[in-house]
């Protein structure tokens, strides 16, 4: 994996990470680079293709400073606009775009909705800890109702997102969830994500045990415990977060049904 | 592109064409393929126009959910190797603001037509210039910028063509600050040769013998080379205050103070050589008008009758770029007058800078407001006569 990391610069040394120990976000990174590993092996893929985007806030440090790829580290809320652009650019790049739950849920909400609509070839990776953890652990949209954060110091008085629901009806045709204790799960779907030609939604729950003033372990533990298989027959999902995959279907993506508009122009001379 | 293309680039020649179609009519010249955009009153037929013409020369456009991500799509396509543009009309551009701002930092050329209506709010849906200080100073930061100001559907095509040049040899975005008028009138455009028009584009480290290996995204010289997604150089775009090679993790004021001054430096250390005036009769002229966009066409048949008429001594000076602005210019063309008059559609905008500029060789400066409309040339000429009599 170390080949993909960005150890050092001209300017001197980029690694270690900016997170604070025992934070889920490197998992993450490490299930991805995996993924895009395995892909420019199986695949063959070069690896010149892949681009990485982020945003702002804890998942967005992961792509640009620390990784050996293209990448943009770039306006909260707005990767998706970004990766949309750059895919008209270029639509043979492999965009994997980190967003966290601020970025996905809240400030690039729309965005978010009309990529799924689009359903323009991008795997949006959605690093979901359940609260702002950049700024300090501030209540976000995914935030379970009655938590007290620093800006809800009374308890939560909304509801949470539901984010791959949002995905899923959007129409993005590939839409999954796992959790940073979900390894395995997590990478085959990353893996399925880039594969897909649309867009394609990824979410992995997180712990930030920093923020929530417990320890990683016990935060892993309870994400396995508090998640159930999603269309697991006979068992009560009450009270439970559903995970596993909730779409993966084919539909025209963007770029092939503009592409179409583009060859009546260019085929037309030939005529 | 492919060759097979080019039937559909216009040819030289002849057209009357509307001030939004020759927009992108030039930006099609200047090779722009990627569109993204929002409609908005009175800017829409630009966007309409692109949607039409870009899948005609292999480009494509895209109908975005907002203006924030419409300038954002400019971003990412100029990232992975294309020209893009967006045109907006004064409420779209503030909530661009947050894009410029990052792509003036993160060293992204970009063009961002404004064909401005008035404001605050929804304001109306005429003509007017009220966007002028916003180009300058409405996005965060020490980010200089460069805006053009367009005053005929001849400079609609021109100036976009120079926007889209002057983007990418400094690689930051630039503003077509048009006005309704010129993008809604019907005029003659004269397309010249292919040869005769210059183009620029960005330059890659490629074009250098700048390996990967070697390859600084933010180099301290005053343009770095700019390479492109998809060719193996490992760009890596940031908007936090950097060093040369993008790292922001070694941050000191020293380093924070290096990088902005180099970005506003690029541009305001260059203002000569990115910024245009036009004069007439500005030699040993006793007064002047000083004016911008679609205001100069009204102004340069006030000044000509006010000559002819009265014999009065007054000059024109018309910026074509409104920023950076161009003090030295200004400075080395106006020599002692007595009146200034700025005719703005605008309560007096640019008017300060002029003033801040010519303080020492005026008696004083003459604001001439209209809201909403384009002034005519006799408004113009009764304020002149008015103050002078």
């Amino acid at each position: 994996m170390l080949k993909y990391l960005r150890e050092e610069g001209p300017s001197g040394a980029r690694l270690p990470l900016i997170l604070c120990p025992g934070c889920g976000s490197g998992q993450v990174l490490n299930f991805t680079l995996q993924a895009v590993d395995r892909i420019i092996l199986e695949d063959h893929i070069r690896k010149e293709n892949f681009v990485f985007i982020s945003g702002v806030g804890c998942s967005a440090r992961l792509t640009s400073h620390y990784l050996n790829f293209d990448s943009g580290w770039t306006i909260h809320g707005r990767t998706l606009a970004i990766a949309t652009g750059a895919l008209l650019a270029n639509p043979a790049l492999k965009i994997i775009v980190f967003t966290g739950d601020g970025d996905t849920g809240a400030i690039g909400g729309n965005h978010f909705i009309h990529a799924c609509r689009r359903n323009i070839d991008l795997t949006i990776l959605c690093i979901n800890n359940g609260l702002y953890g950049m700024t300090g652990g501030q209540v976000g949209p995914t935030t379970s109702a009655g938590t007290i954060t620093t800006t809800t110091p009374y308890g939560n008085t909304e509801e949470n997102f539901d984010l791959c629901k949002i995905a899923e009806t959007a129409g993005a045709t590939y839409v999954a969830r796992w959790t940073t204790a979900h390894p395995y799960q997590t990478i085959r779907s990353i893996m399925k994500g880039i594969r897909k030609k649309g867009a394609s939604f990824i979410e992995i729950l997180s712990q930030c045990p920093v923020h929530n003033k417990t320890s990683p372990v016990a935060m892993l533990k309870n994400l396995k415990k508090n998640t159930i298989r999603a269309h697991k027959a006979g068992e009560s999902t009450e009270g439970k977060i559903l995970i596993g995959e909730f779409c993966d279907l084919h539909k025209p993506e963007w770029n092939e049904s503009y592409q179409k508009i583009i060859d009546q122009f260019s085929k037309e001379k030939s005529k | 592109m492919k060759k097979s293309l080019d039937r559909y680039l216009l040819q030289p020649g002849v057209y009357y064409l509307q001030g939004s179609q020759a927009c992108i009519e030039g930006a099609i010249v200047a090779g722009c393929r990627v569109y993204g955009g929002y409609p908005i009153t009175p800017a829409t037929e630009v966007m309409e126009h692109a949607a039409l013409r870009l899948p005609q020369v292999g480009g494509r456009f895209i109908q975005m959910e907002d203006e924030i991500a419409s300038a954002c799509v400019l971003i990412g396509a100029t990232w992975a190797g294309a020209k893009a543009m967006t045109a907006t009309s004064s409420p779209g551009f503030s909530l661009m603001q947050e894009a410029i701002s990052y792509a003036i930092m993160a060293e992204t050329p970009l063009v961002i037509v404004n064909v401005q209506r008035p404001g605050p709010g929804q304001g109306y849906i005429t003509a007017s210039q009220e966007d002028v200080m916003q180009a300058r100073w409405g996005h965060h930061g020490e980010g200089s910028i460069i805006a053009l100001a367009p005053a005929s559907v001849q400079e609609m095509f021109e100036l976009t063509i120079e926007a889209f040049n002057l983007s990418e040899q400094w690689r930051t975005p630039v503003l077509v600050m048009a006005e309704e008028p010129v993008a809604h009138m019907r005029e003659r455009l004269v397309i010249p040769p292919k040869d005769d028009i210059k183009i620029v584009n960005r330059k890659k480290p490629q074009d250098v013998g700048i390996t990967p290996e070697n390859y600084l995204p933010r180099s301290h010289d005053i343009m770095a080379p700019m390479a492109n997604w998809g060719e193996g150089y490992n760009v890596n775009h940031v908007g936090l205050v950097h060093l040369e090679d993008g790292n922001v993790t070694k941050y000191s004021p020293r380093m924070h103070y290096e990088c902005i001054s180099r970005l506003q430096q690029k541009i305001e250390g260059n203002v000569n050589k990115i910024a245009r005036v036009e004069t007439e009769f500005t030699e040993g002229c006793e007064h002047l008008v000083v004016c911008y966009g679609a205001v100069s066409r009204s102004s340069i048949e006030a000044v000509k009758e006010a000559r002819e008429e009265r014999g009065i001594e007054i000059g024109f000076l018309k910026l074509v770029t409104l920023w950076p602005f161009p003090e030295a210019k200004l400075r080395e063309i106006v020599g002692e007058v007595d009146t200034i008059f700025v005719p703005e559609m605008n309560l007096g905008m640019m008017k300060h800078p002029i003033t801040e500029s010519l303080r020492d060789r005026c008696r004083r400066v003459v604001s001439i407001p209209s809201l909403g409309i384009l002034h005519s040339p006799e408004y113009i000429l009764s304020k002149i006569y008015e103050e002078l009599k």
